[in-house]
């Protein structure tokens, strides 16, 4: 298992990147010009006062399009990968919490959001699932950067191995 | 497992890269904020060239919701649900206003504005204002100068008391009493009892219409002005 890690590693590592940005900046770039938009679709989680939720709800965007760069083009991967790792706990957290609330919103990650009609319910409860499984993943992929960040194409690369 | 370890050395450049994102986000943020109230600002400001059409008194129905009548008594009724701030029902207006003012000032059927306020704080104080504006005979246009300065931003702030006031205003609405009105929120009470009465009449969401007493559904995915009046006329 080592060894088979030692091997794949570096394109692991790339992989990792890629998906992560790539969700990470796709997600933030649906959602950049729309300040107003995300701003609602925050408020709508019902999870803390209206203007702090906005304030989120603009933030938010900027700050998934950054990390997701930062991972694709390999800088700072660390600590991005630290990052969204939380970030996806926090989203996890989130939809789980809507989710045991019985509301029923459109979790607003690709643009979007608000609340649903009752005639959607259970297609809404199906999102959700997937919803947390994606997200779940995705902060697999961060846990796996945080120990291993550096690979094939990164502008930041690994200290020469100690090993000898 | 093992870490990877860092490249030593590059310390400068990390924290010049780390204060480069926060300053993106900050700025993303800033401008965000910017545009918001810019853009709320120029819809109130663009509220001036309105005109105040005749008042048309309007009864509040106690045993329907206490929703706002128009022309109470006529065979034909249509109930319309509302959330002042629900995007959709911008829409909905944007797309049928003038045709439903039509059916009122021309007494062609009983129409019953029922103004909710799910959405908020905001919702409440601009269904309050609605209320203190159908005192003056003014719902219908006051009712239309709100969704044309709708912000796209739920509770943004921006429909505050004085801003409340500044739309009548823009429109024509000046006496004392529609400010005192607005400002007291003498109006809350209507203002709940139509929220309450939403699961009494099954109403889940906003806009919700009904004709002669039966739910209006589109086939049409876009406020299809054809198809609605076809509907009415139909009833």
């Amino acid at each position: 298992m080592r060894k088979l890690n030692e091997r794949f590693q570096p394109v692991v590592t790339l992989l990792a990147r890629l998906i992560l940005g790539g969700v990470l900046l796709v997600a933030g770039g649906l959602k950049v010009f729309k300040p107003a938009e995300s701003a609602n679709a925050v408020a709508a989680y019902k999870l803390m006062p209206t203007e702090l939720a906005h304030l989120i709800g603009y933030a938010l965007p900027w700050l998934e399009v950054a990390i997701g760069l930062l991972l694709i083009t390999g800088l700072l991967v660390r600590p991005a990968a630290v990052l969204s790792g939380l970030i996806m706990i926090v989203f996890i957290g989130a939809i789980a919490s809507v989710w045991a609330r019985g509301m029923l919103i459109d979790c607003g990650c690709f643009g979007g959001g608000g609340e649903i009609d009752p005639s959607l319910a259970s297609e809404v409860r199906m999102n959700y699932f997937i919803e947390i499984m994606r997200d779940l993943g995705l902060a697999l992929a961060a846990l796996y950067l945080y120990f291993f960040p550096y690979g094939k194409l990164s502008i930041e690369k690994a200290a020469p191995s100690t090993k000898e | 497992m093992a870490k990877q370890q860092v490249k030593s050395g590059d310390n400068v450049t990390r924290w010049i890269v780390i204060a480069m994102v926060l300053l993106v986000v900050a700025t993303g943020v800033f401008f965000s904020m910017l545009s918001q109230k810019n853009e709320e600002n120029a819809s109130l400001a663009a509220l001036g060239g309105m005109k105040l059409k005749p008042a048309i008194t309007s009864t509040v129905d106690p045993d329907n919701g206490s929703a706002i009548v128009f022309n109470a008594g006529l065979p034909k009724v249509i109930d319309i649900w509302e959330d002042p701030q629900c995007p959709v029902c911008k829409n909905f207006e944007d797309a049928f206003g003038d045709y439903i003012d039509s059916l009122v000032r021309e007494k062609k059927a009983t129409v019953r504005f029922h103004v909710l306020s799910f959405l908020g704080d905001e919702s409440i104080r601009a269904a309050n204002a609605s209320f203190c504006a159908a005192d003056e005979g003014q719902y219908l246009d006051f009712h239309h100068a709100l969704y044309a300065v709708q912000s796209p931003l739920e509770n943004s702030g921006f429909w505050s008391t004085e801003t409340l006031i500044a739309i009548g205003e823009k429109i024509g609405i000046n006496s004392e009493k529609f400010t005192k009105c607005v400002k007291d929120g003498a109006k809350v009470d209507v203002v709940k009892a139509n929220y309450d009465s939403m699961s009494k009449f099954g109403v889940q969401g906003t806009p919700t219409v009904f004709i002669n007493g039966k739910l209006w559904e589109r086939t049409n995915p876009n406020f299809d002005l054809g198809e609605f009046s076809a509907a009415v006329e139909a009833g």
